[in-house]
Formats: C-alpha cells, structure tokens, sequence
C-alpha cells in the first residue's frame, strides 16, 4: 500500500520524545521510560487508583525545510490512541522555536485499558487549505498500562491450574493443557494436576532438554490452531479484528499465504472460509511452534539412548 | 646624601632596584661604582637598598659609565635590547663526558598536541591566582612566512642558533632526526608554525632566577613539580611536554608575576631551546641554551630580561591584559602524534582535547565564576583562519556538563524521573595511613557519584568519567555488564577535594588518589608511589573503590522492574510471542515499488503506479484498488475512470495481467470522480494490490 498525496508535504523526519511522565503529579522513575523503545510502561505496583497519567513532549521537525517550504500556520498535535478502546484525542503543542514544540499530553485512567500509541502530525495551511497534515511522528511511543518494565513485548498469558479445582476447566480435568479466551486476553492454561508435566516442563536437566522442548513444541502446535481458527471466525470484512486475535492473525497468515500481501491474505479467508484452509492453518502452527527443528532434536537424543538400551 | 628634589627623589625605592639591576646587568660591583663616580661604597649601597638618591650630576654620571641613554634613570628604562646584551647561552658539556641525547621526561609521555594542551593547562589550574575569577587560557595557532617570519627570527636570534641546530640534526639519534626534519621543512616551505599558550589570572613565573620559585621550576629544571597545596603536580613532568610540542625544543617565554621581582611584574621574558648534546667548532654543548642577559657571575648562564613592548610584540608575546600569568611561545609547533598537521585540524585537535579533559573544570554553579575558560583561535599571516572558539562544556559534553552543573547548584535528586534528572550518590574510599604515621588509622572519605541519562544521539553513552582536584578528567572508560533495558546514561565520579565538602578526609583522600596516577594523570592505579608511600592495602582499598563506584553505576541505572513474566516455563515463552515479526525485504507476493500522481483539472486523481512482482511461471493476476485513507475505520473506494498498460502488463476490465517471469510493470489509471466520497483534492490517495480470479482465462 503506497500513499498518495495531493499537497505538497515534509520529508526529513519528525520525532518525539517523552520527556518525563507524571503519574497523579509524582514523578515516575526514568527507568520505566524506554528511549530505545519509544515505550512508556506505566503499571506501578500496588498502584491501581490512579487517575491522570501526564506525558511530557517533546517534537522537532527539520526547521530549515519548514522555513523554505510551502507551509504557513503550523501547527503540532499531539495524538494519543488506543485501539481497544477506541479512544481518540488530541493537544495542541506550543511551539519553542522554529521547528520545536513542547507540551502535555494527559491520559486519563477511564479512557485507556491497555497500549495507547502518543504519535502526532504537523499541520499547516497548504494552498490556502489550513490544517492539512504535512507530516507525522516517524517513531510514535506506546505508553503500555499493563506492563511492569519499559521493554515488556505482547504475549500469549500462561499459567499454571490446577483443573480438576477450577470450575471453568473441570469439565476437561483430565487434558494437559487448554486454551481458553476471552475479547481481552488468550490464556494458556497447564494442568498442574496432570501428573509430571510440571516436572518435565521446568526440569533444569540438560539432558532432558529434547523432550522438554518437543513437548513445548506440541503444546504451542494445538495452542496456535485453536487460537487462529477462534481469530479467523471473527474476520468478517477486510477488518482486522482487535487486540489478540489481529496479533495472532499476522504472526501466521504469512505462512499460510506466503504469495499474498497480510491485507489480501485476510481477503481469503473471507473467500475461502474458514474450513478450506486447515491444512495451511496446520502448517503454520507447526512454524510457530517450531515443530520441525524441536522433533529433530528428539529424535536424534533418542538415537544416541538406544544403543545404550538394548 | 641630600634630596635634590627631581624626578628620581619621588620614588627611591625604584630607583634603588633599577640601580641593581643595571650594575648586575653589566656585572659590576657596588665597589666598582663607587670608584668610578668617586663616592663610596656605602653611599652606593644606600641608593640601591633605597636609604638615599644621588645628586642630579652623579644620575648623569651613572647613566653615562652604564651605557644608557640621557634620562633612563628617570624613566627606569632599561638596556636596550639592540645593544647586544640579550643572546643565547649554551650550557657547555659536562666535564665528566656525559651525553643528553634527548630530555627523558618527554619520553615518558606519549606526545601529542592534546597532551600538551592538557599539561599546560593543568599547571595553569594549579596556579591560579585568583580565586574568585577563572583562569583563562588563551590557545593561538600562527602560521607566518615572509617578513613576519625574519622579523621574528631576528627577534629570537635564529641565525645564532642555526649552527646548533645543524649539528644537533647531525645526529642519528630520534631527537637528531627530528631537528634535521623540521629544519628542512622550514627551508623548504618558508612556512613556520607558532603555538602561543597564554594563561590569564595565574601566578606567573615568579621568585628568582636560580633558586627555588616557580621561574627556576619552569625554566631551569626537570623533574621539579615544585609540587603545592592541590597541585597535580604543578610544572613537573608536564612542562616537558611543552617543549615537546616544539620541532626545535624551542619555547620562549613572557610572563606578568603576581609578585614583583626586582620590583617589576610585566615582561619577564626568557627563552630556552632544548637540544641535544652537540659539538661546534670544536667546543662540546650539553645541549640546554637559554636566551636573556649574560650572567657575569655564571659562566654559560643567562637571566631573564626585562623586555620592551617593541621586543614583546615582535615575538608575538603581547599579553591581553595586565592580568599576572604567563605566555608560551612554542616555535615550529606540531603535532607530535602526527593526528594533525593543517591549521584546521590542530584547532579541531586543540579545542576537543581541551573539551574531553577541561570541560568540568569550565562548568560554574548558578552565579559563580568556573575555575577555567578556555578558547582556540588560528591565524595565517595575521589573517584569522578559525575564529577564536570558546571551548562550552555543555556543546561537547552535554549530559555530564549538567549533571556537575546540577551537582554545583544543589539540584541533584535521589532517583531519575526526567531526561534531564542527576542522581546523586555518595562513594566510600577508606584511606589507608601513610607509612610515616606510625599508628594511624584508616580514613573513609565519600566521593560523590553523578548519574544522569545521556543527551539524544550520544555516540558513547553508557561512560564513567573520573576526576578530583581541579575536576580534569582522570579517566573515562565505559560501564559494561548493565542489566537489559538499563537507561543510556553518563556518570561522573567527583573524589578528594572536588567533592567540595571541604572535610580532611577530602584532603587525606586527594592526596591519596593523586599518588594512585600515573604520570600521564589518567588513571587511579597501584602505581610505585602509592605503594611506598601508604600503607598495606591501599591497593585493595583502591580495588574495592573502583567495584563499588561501577556497582552503584549499575544499580542506578537498572530498569524499573526485572522483565519477568510469571507462570510461564522458559521453554514456552518464545513459543507464546505475539510480538509482530518484522516482514522480510523481498515479499513472496507483488507489492506496490512506486505511486506518484495529482488531482486534475476535473477534480480526477491521474496516478502511475509502479509494481514489483516475484518472478513466477504462473502469470500474476491482480485488482489495483484506490482508496481514500482514513484515521479509522473502513477505508471508502473510488472506481477506475481509466487504466491503462505501460510495460509489462496488459487490462483486461478492472484487472491487470502480468506476463509470466516479469519482475516489474508499470501501469497508469485515472479516477472516476462520480465515485469519490469526497473531494480528491482534499483526501490523501491509497494504491493497493489485490489478486484477483482472471475471468478471461
């Protein structure tokens, strides 16, 4: 997908940096600001009953292409989004000096759920037309509500139950594992109850690595396709679908349709439903899953143990 | 002796001084005066010390047997310099046969026009006058040819020293080769390059000609750091390196003293060469020469003169001010190190190495003076090539620079919140007793520790930087081993009396941290003096300082919480990512390469669009969609009006076909306007690519 524009606009780069962020006017440590990331974690522990996250900003544009080009009236205005809220707003910045804004952007604890994106764009007045956007922020930051450390990436949640004790699961207390979903999150569920699981899982045995890691890899295969045909049933349109389902859909349909671009491989499964594309679904949960290079090892650990058996 | 009541009357105390010089320039005696003017020896001796002035007619007398012209007495003017009584003096050979092929202390540094510009300007810190105003150095690269080049070699007596130099660079030893290399070049380019080193607000050379004082330290000695109070070792090895940024080993010097000698203060001029051992004309030279007034009483010796502003100014050693401090002329300048050799790249050389070395000493706390400023300017023929830079600490260093600045104004915080915050730590040093205190017990002293993230784009961040005294850099080397997602930050240790506590142990510890550097002044090591001079341990002392100042680096850094999740076995957590994976460069599938276009008269967007396919025996088949974008939500689609082939494709309805193994095609297309939502001119246009069934085959 290319963009075309019908005015002209600004090529050198726009960036923002976050500055400093204030949680209910206390000051978080710079540590959970992320430079390298452009990511701002914002979960304090024991901190729940905030209310306003303020962000100080930061904005430079290249000042002598602004300066000659055809631009009047800038503008700069700061963005914060979120898509699983679909929540939208936006400040104006002041400008310093040429080229440079700075301002506040403010976050309140009703509005946002998870990752909002702070970006922001340049407007000006182009042929007599104001407030068009002439350029945007290169590199927007994620002020991620949830995670504990600036460099925390999205993931599937696991966790440990036991199911014969959990009124959700009981029914399949006797499984190793489930996938259970909800719009927010995808749980990986384990069965602490399932006699040895635990222990070969997080056995810190060299020698038991091949097994624990095709054991691992069986166990992402059918978490991986339970969790794309769940996500392929809500593609309704060419929409991708929110949160982890949109997440889970681009991670695999690369593999499913290598020769289609992510966009056009979301028009297929619309095209083909969801029934006629198991066996690509398989073959990518078994790339997610790292199925091949996992199996190998195993085998090739059990041909070294057999001699030895006989 | 009776008060005649002219000019000398008014002030016999001068005239007393002026009245010894001259005699001690001549190399007469009290004695010998006195019979020439037929008085006595007393009396003499009672118009030098003060006690009296002579009559009109014995002042006349005076200046006639002492070679002056009518009215010198009034005016204390002195010899005049063409009379022949300013030359070079060589020191002769020793009688034992002893050879100086080169001066070792200037081995002992690795050369370099940085080094040197670090030396000088640390003696100058350690002099500084003072207190309350900064020291100020003065860096001026002149390169001269022509008159200005005789005119100045006339000023040094250059054609008395030709013959030395010649059969100095006769040798084959280094400093020989080097000599006989930068006589050639002169000859050759007609080109000569003068490095002048002024310091303003500093002591000056004074106290007397041979015995102790910061003249004789300066100018007669080696090896004498004439070491007081924070000196990191005031003129020691570090004043070699000034001669050693000369191709000649030659310095001339004029300096204005805080405290009058022979009652006078400014244009105490004295130049020194040094060579190496050398024979001329059949007599031997130890190879050290000094240019100023014959010694009547030291045989090869000569003593720094008195200069008239004409003298000064023909060598180029005209001081700003009447400011005390002293000015180096270093002629045939370059840089040893071979880093640089134009004007430019020496300024560029000069005024970095003053920046990575100084540029804490050149930061002030709010309303007060730094203790140096520092600026590089370079001339060509009296023409400026680079305007006089002043060197500002926050340009080159602008993490650290705010972080001391921050330290000085008390602003310092506990834990980092903003890009611009500075952690303030506190660092234990136990210093151990000196040998020599029999008894004593160690001493804890606390360094202070500066922390703050570094400034957008450094190119080295992640660095401790080490200082104390006069804040020159010690050391600078980088902090590893920092925990993943650490902040990029600069640190700044502050030790002995630079953390301004003003406590003794500050000073116990300054003492203790300057015998751990090299004579290079940058590291805290177990060097031979500090393992003979303190106690046992202090090498494990300075070990477990050194582990402490990196760990609390470390830990004023780490991020906010250790990147954790729980539950999850190891062996899952890559297995669960739903991280995006970055797309490879080349796509399996054909993608849009180019799309430029505008809206036209009728208001249609007229588009050519360039594509890149993946070769493939199966002929691609695709839809080309326009599309008008949006914050959010579905993006509306205008139709084609038009499309039309340019290479490599052919229409076929709304679909382009692609010839088998193409790799690229080019298509144009014009919107129809009855189907855009709104306006063209006022939305920003999409082009994507869709595959689509071909119906024709």
């Amino acid at each position: 997908m290319k963009q075309i524009m019908p005015y002209p606009v600004l090529v050198g780069e726009v960036t923002m940096t976050v500055h400093e962020v204030r949680l209910d006017d206390v000051a978080l440590p710079y540590g959970m600001i992320s430079e390298p990331d452009h990511t701002v974690a914002l979960h304090l522990l024991d901190r729940e009953d905030w209310n306003v996250v303020r962000l100080m900003l930061h904005v430079i544009a290249p000042r002598h292409e602004l300066d000659t080009g055809p631009w009047f009236s800038l503008a700069f205005l700061a963005t914060a989004s979120e898509r699983r809220t679909n929540m939208h707003s936006a400040v104006k910045l002041m400008m310093r000096q040429p080229g440079e804004w700075t301002g506040e952007m403010e976050l309140h604890r009703d509005d946002h759920f998870g990752r909002v994106q702070v970006s922001g764009q340049l407007v000006a007045t182009v042929d007599d037309v104001p407030g068009r956007v002439i350029a945007a922020v290169g590199q927007p930051w994620t002020v991620d509500l949830q995670a504990r450390g600036a460099t925390q990436r999205e993931s599937i949640q696991t966790r440990w139950v036991n199911f014969a004790q959990d009124p959700e699961l009981v029914w399949c207390k006797s499984d190793p594992w489930m996938v259970s979903t909800t719009d927010e999150a995808a749980v990986l569920n384990l069965n602490s109850g399932f006699d040895g699981l635990r222990a070969v899982l997080e056995s810190p045995k060299a020698a038991e690595r091949p097994i624990r890691e095709a054991l691992a890899a069986q166990i992402a295969v059918d978490m991986w396709t339970a969790l794309f045909n769940e996500a392929a049933h809500r593609v309704g349109s060419r929409e991708w679908p929110e949160g982890w389902r949109g997440l889970v859909l681009q991670r695999m349909l690369p593999d499913l349709f290598p020769d289609h671009s992510l966009d056009d491989a979301l028009r297929e499964i619309v095209n083909r439903g969801v029934g006629g594309i198991q066996t690509r679904v398989l073959h990518a949960a078994a790339k997610q899953a790292r199925m091949p290079r996992s199996l190998g090892g195993f085998i090739r650990s059990l041909e070294k143990t057999l001699p030895e058996d006989e | 002796m009776t008060q005649d009541g002219d000019g000398i009357a008014r002030d016999p105390e001068a005239f007393g001084a002026w009245l010894g010089r001259q005699l001690r320039r001549k190399g007469m005696s009290q004695s010998d005066l006195a019979t020439a003017l037929d008085v006595t020896r007393a009396a003499v001796s009672a118009w030098i010390t003060g006690r009296a002035t002579p009559r009109i007619d014995k002042v006349k007398l005076i200046e006639e047997i002492l070679d002056l012209a009518a009215g010198s007495s009034t005016t204390r003017d002195e010899a005049p310099e063409s009379s022949g009584y300013v030359s070079w003096h060589h020191r002769l050979a020793h009688s034992d046969g002893g050879r100086e092929l080169g001066n070792a202390a200037a081995f002992a540094f690795d050369s370099s026009l940085a080094i040197t510009a670090r030396e000088a300007t640390q003696n100058s810190l350690d002099e500084r006058h003072d207190g309350t105003r900064p020291v100020r150095m003065r860096f001026t690269l002149h390169e001269i040819t022509g008159e200005r080049l005789r005119r100045l070699q006339e000023a040094i007596r250059w054609d008395d020293l030709v013959p030395h130099l010649e059969a100095a660079g006769g040798s084959e030893q280094k400093v020989g080769r080097m000599l006989a290399d930068g006589l050639h070049t002169l000859r050759e380019t007609g080109k000569l390059l003068l490095l002048r080193i002024d310091d303003y607000n500093a002591n000056g050379l004074t106290g007397p000609e041979y015995d102790d004082g910061r003249f004789a330290a300066v100018v007669r000695r080696q090896l004498d750091s004439h070491k007081k109070g924070p000196a990191g070792g005031s003129f020691g090895l570090g004043k070699a390196t000034i001669w050693g940024a000369s191709r000649f080993g030659l310095v001339i010097v004029n300096s204005t003293l805080s405290d009058p000698h022979e009652d006078r203060r400014e244009r105490r001029m004295i130049g020194r060469i040094d060579l190496p051992w050398h024979e001329l004309d059949g007599v031997q030279y130890a190879g050290p020469a000094w240019l100023g007034n014959r010694d009547p009483k030291r045989e090869s010796a000569a003593r720094s003169w008195w200069a008239g502003e004409r003298t000064v100014e023909e060598l180029y050693l005209t001081r700003g001010s009447a400011d005390p401090g002293t000015s180096f002329l270093i002629v045939g300048a370059h840089d040893p190190s071979g880093e640089a050799s134009t004007l430019e790249e020496m300024h560029t050389v000069l005024v970095r190495g003053l920046a990575s070395d100084f540029w804490a000493s050149m930061v002030a706390g709010r309303g007060r003076a730094p203790m140096v400023e520092a600026s590089v300017e370079a001339l060509r023929d009296g023409q400026v090539v680079v305007a006089e830079e002043r060197v500002d600490p926050y340009h080159y260093e602008p993490a650290r620079a705010r972080a001391v600045r921050a330290f000085l104004d008390r602003t310092t915080v506990s834990q980092l919140t903003k890009a611009d915050d500075v952690v303030e730590l506190s660092v234990p040093l136990t210093v151990p007793p000196r040998k020599t205190q029999a008894g004593a017990v160690p001493i804890e002293h606390r360094a202070v520790l500066l922390v703050t993230p570094a400034a957008e784009g450094d190119q080295k961040p992640n660095r401790l930087v080490g200082m104390r005294g006069t804040r020159m850099t010690v050391f600078d080397r980088p902090v590893t081993g920092l925990p993943l997602g650490s902040t990029q930050f600069q640190a700044v240790l502050l030790a002995g009396i630079a953390t301004n506590a003003e406590l003794p142990a500050d000073n116990a510890a300054e003492a203790f941290l300057r015998a751990a550097e090299p004579p290079e002044h940058n590291d805290w090591k177990a060097t031979e003096d500090l393992t003979s001079t303190y106690a046992r341990g202090a090498t494990t002392r300075l070990k477990e300082f050194r582990k402490t100042i990196f760990a609390m680096v470390r830990s004023a850094v780490k991020p906010a919480e250790p990147v954790e999740q729980e539950g999850a076995p190891s062996i899952l957590r890559d297995l669960t990512s739903l991280e995006p994976i970055p797309l490879p460069r080349t796509k399996g599938y054909p993608t849009v390469k180019s799309a430029t276009g505008q809206v036209d008269q009728k208001g249609a967007w007229r588009i050519r669009v360039e594509i890149k396919l993946p070769e493939r025996e199966d002929p691609w088949v695709l839809r080309p969609l326009l599309r008008f974008a949006t914050r959010s939500g579905p993006k509306p689609e205008a139709r084609w009006a038009e499309l039309s082939a340019e290479s490599n494709c052919e229409v076929s309805g709304d679909v382009l076909l692609f010839a088998a193994r193409e790799r690229s095609a080019v298509f144009t297309g014009v919107s129809d306007v009855a189907s855009h939502p709104v306006a063209g001119q006022m939305a920003i246009a999409e082009v994507d690519l869709v595959q689509a069934k071909d119906a024709s085959r």
